[in-house]
């Protein structure tokens, strides 16, 4: 049996399998002895069925729970809702407070 | 046609050059002064890096390098899977995702994975944070660390990746320089006065727990979402189209694109994972006066 993860990453890299039809990608999986829960998974159009492979992990979205709307959280934040200066991206130096910072 | 699979190559790591190996072109050996050691950055490193959305697919070769470089890898993702491929780039991975707890702020989280990631950084450890997406999109921690390392005097830097937002823009075939675009995560709307321009697209992020002021739910309900419609209904009639979108996250999926009524948006299910976009409601109005200014300065410019 092909190793799942590698079936994966070579399908998202391959621009003919990633966008292929379940009909087209199921006899590739087929001849590279896909595990039984990716063909399901393919086959059924739900990745969900990869579970029975790799056990339930779900996944909290970091990038979409996480809420700049709310930063007033922040201890050190003014609570005006000014909104952030961005840091410089060029140097690292120690960190310097602006007189509107003190 | 069958097409043969076969295996991604291996790639070929290759050692991190050191500045003193480096051998100069003469022109520069001669006129430039040997530089003693630098003091300016402390011995430990922070790099954060897109992972991108997709598995396999969007991962660039420098966000790459980033990981197999780095001394230990710190991972906050959206898929369990992903991150699994992402153990297969380095021994020493380290999911964030324990930390999450429903009724626990998600700020408390959010900083714990500062923390974490900031003590090894100070224990001179080459620290790489991977995030889904982009690092700096919808991403408090990866900004505050970045910030942090850098006011303590390490090098820090941030790495692109291929965001939602990127993907909802080639799957639902939007141009935001047409009309123009807003986003907001859309709490912001309840919780602030925004002006919304219903002549350019609007996108809102984490509709499905909009107006969760405690951060620690990973849902809120209809009730909530009526709330927002009651806010768009000020500039959008409720039979406006909307577009309910999920990029994929493994290269086995397809990109999940709903479309519905502006008032059937609080009675759809809705994952946090989802994005809400509104069309233009409006056509563009002229600006005549300023027309008007611009024929006069092309006049007198002579290029009219």
């Amino acid at each position: 049996m092909s190793d799942t993860i590698e079936l994966l990453e070579a399908i998202g890299q391959n621009a003919t399998l990633r966008h292929a039809s379940v009909d087209e990608l199921a006899p590739i999986l087929e001849q590279a002895k896909a595990s039984a829960a990716l063909k399901s998974a393919v086959a059924a159009g739900d990745s969900s069925l990869l579970s029975e492979e790799f056990g339930h992990k779900p996944n909290r979205a970091p990038q979409i729970s996480n809420a700049p709307g709310h930063e007033e959280d922040e201890p050190d934040h003014d609570g005006d809702d000014k909104p952030p200066h961005p840091s410089d991206p060029g140097h690292s130096p120690p960190h310097k407070r602006t007189p509107h910072e003190q | 046609m069958k097409r043969a699979w076969r295996a991604p190559p291996r790639r070929k790591t290759i050692a991190p050059v050191h500045s003193s190996t480096i051998k100069l072109p003469y022109y520069q050996a001669v006129s430039t002064p040997t530089l003693p050691p630098s003091n300016d950055a402390r011995c430990g490193s922070l790099a954060c890096v897109g992972m991108g959305m997709t598995l396999g697919s969007h991962l660039t070769p420098l966000a790459r390098s980033h990981i197999e470089q780095a001394d230990v890898v710190f991972a906050a993702l959206s898929d369990g899977i992903v991150e699994l491929w992402l153990q297969r780039m380095h021994p020493d991975v380290r999911s964030l995702q324990p930390y999450y707890a429903e009724g626990k702020s998600r700020m408390v989280t959010y900083r714990q994975w500062v923390d974490l990631m900031m003590t090894e950084v100070r224990a001179g450890k080459n620290v790489c944070g991977v995030f889904y997406g982009h690092p700096g999109i919808f991403a408090w921690s990866p900004h505050k660390a970045i910030e942090m390392a850098r006011a303590e005097g390490f090098k820090a830097h941030m790495e692109p990746g291929i965001s939602a937002e990127d993907c909802l823009y080639a799957d639902l075939g939007i141009d935001p320089g047409r009309f123009g675009c807003q986003h907001f995560e859309a709490s912001q709307l309840l919780f602030y006065e925004r002006r919304i321009d219903p002549a350019g697209y609007l996108v809102l992020w984490q509709v499905g727990l909009v107006g969760d002021l405690s951060l620690k739910r990973f849902s809120t309900g209809p009730a909530y979402r009526q709330a927002l419609v009651d806010v768009l209904s000020a500039d959008y009639p409720l039979d406006h189209e909307v577009i309910v979108y999920r990029g994929a996250t493994l290269p086995i999926q397809k990109p999940r694109v709903r479309r519905m009524a502006l008032r059937d948006l609080p009675g759809a299910e809705l994952t946090a994972e989802e994005t809400v976009v509104l069309p233009p409601g409006t056509p563009l109005k002229q600006n005549r006066a300023m027309r008007e200014r611009l024929a006069t300065l092309d006049k007198e410019a002579s290029i009219a």
